[in-house]
């Protein structure tokens, strides 16, 4: 198959999301993206295999969410003691040390929003290869892209990096599997978020629809 | 006047904001997702300086106020974040002071600075030109979230470092403000409305062309 499947009836029309130009719809082979005429802007893509590569990394980061929070990130050795860094560690120590708001912000933007993306993203994609759509589908695929700008796995990424070379000078420190667990969360939503365009998975889930 | 590319809008048609189908703005909601239809967000501009404007006014103190406070042997110091990107270009970690100023310094500004430019174009204050101004705003929504590392560093420090008597580090009043400057740029920038800035093009008078490849004949 070349392209997914088409709702049947009503106008088939694209509106450009920066400049609003109207542009009639036109079938894409695999690989190709429709752009628009006015100010270039990216106005619908066709990507292969978008629902099979979309359920996959989602599952794959699910998985690996499983050691991000059972193993510690960093591991710091001073002074006879032994500290562990975990997120959820992290957030608890912010809330305990009277910073409960930025404490929340790092459950919110490190833990929820990639769960919310990745489950959201099985949830939807994987009955959509199979031509179903389960209970809710729209609602989560709606919280899905208000999500998607608040994901900041890559950000505490670097984050972790910047506070071991500040901890380097103070103690031993050495990376855990948490770290590198959750670099595979990171590349896995990268994935995942790649793999699917907007305009694709609403079709699907409009055609789908009992 | 007879835009040289037909607009949605002046069909009385919107893209929806959260599927992107195409329905007349009569309906009120999306036909496929049943989010509410615009033909522009309601009241972009006045939102957007809303909240560039509280950004702007929480980032004074978010350079001023102590991010985390490192209590080592009984010695307090507190740090703020120009302090700790200084302590990383003077102990010759040249790369890391770059991120950090980049992320903390650099980025916030450059957004507050980037939206006010596109409100007063989007208003028709200064000339328009939507193909340069929206790659500003792409640029600007693309790295909003960077600027959130200094906030994660404080919380894994206070996290990690947490040796009794030895060395503690609690978080500061800084870290909230600037936590307050990323998340209100996210979203000023997100409720800022691109399609303004072609409207205002279009609206010019018909002696400045409006793009040099016009099909018209």
């Amino acid at each position: 198959m070349s392209s997914w499947p088409k709702p049947p009836g009503g106008a088939r029309h694209s509106a450009c999301h920066f400049c609003d130009t109207l542009h009639r719809f036109s079938t894409l082979e695999e690989g190709m993206a429709a752009r628009c005429v006015r100010c270039g802007g990216l106005l619908y893509q066709n990507r292969p295999a978008s629902l099979a590569r979309a359920s996959a990394f989602s599952l794959a980061a699910l998985l690996l969410m499983v050691p991000v929070h059972a193993f510690p990130f960093l591991t710091m050795d001073a002074a006879t003691m032994r500290r562990n860094l975990t997120l959820a560690g992290a957030a608890t120590s912010l809330m305990e040390e009277g910073a409960p708001i930025l404490g929340a912000s790092i459950i919110l933007f490190t833990i929820v929003t990639p769960l919310v993306l990745a489950g959201g993203m099985i949830y939807v994609c994987l009955p959509l290869m199979f031509g179903r759509v389960f209970p809710g589908s729209f609602t989560v695929a709606k919280w899905m892209y208000r999500s998607e700008p608040w994901n900041m796995v890559e950000v505490f990424l670097l984050g972790v990096l910047v506070s071991l070379l500040k901890l380097a000078k103070v103690a031993d420190v050495h990376f855990g599997i948490g770290f590198w667990a959750f670099s595979g969360v990171m590349l896995c939503m990268a994935g995942a978020v790649a793999g699917i365009d907007r305009e694709e998975l609403w079709d699907r889930l409009e055609v789908a629809k009992p | 006047m007879s835009a040289p590319f037909p607009k949605a809008a002046d069909r009385g048609l919107a893209g929806c904001h959260t599927c992107g189908r195409v329905s007349p703005v009569a309906l009120g909601r999306c036909p496929r997702c049943g989010s509410r239809l615009h033909l522009r967000k309601p009241a972009s501009i006045e939102g957007t300086i809303a909240l560039m404007a509280a950004a702007a006014a929480l980032y004074i103190p978010s350079h001023l106020l102590p991010i985390m406070t490192v209590m080592e042997l009984g010695a307090v110091t507190h740090n703020t974040i120009i302090g700790g990107m200084l302590t990383f270009w003077r102990s010759g970690a040249y790369p890391i002071a770059i991120v950090i100023f980049t992320a903390s310094i650099l980025i916030p500004f450059l957004k507050i600075a980037a939206l006010s430019w596109l409100c007063a174009a989007a208003t028709g204050k200064v000339h328009p030109s939507p193909a340069a101004l929206g790659r500003i705003y792409w640029f600007t929504e693309l790295l909003g979230r960077w600027s959130m590392i200094d906030i994660f560093v404080v919380g894994i420090m206070v996290s990690v470092v947490q040796l009794g008597n030895y060395m503690t580090v609690t978080p500061g009043p800084g870290a909230l403000a600037f936590a307050g400057v990323v998340v209100l740029t996210m979203f000023a920038a997100m409720r800022f409305e691109p399609r303004l800035l072609w409207d205002r093009l279009d609206d010019l008078p018909a002696a400045t062309p409006p793009n040099p490849t016009n099909p018209e004949p």
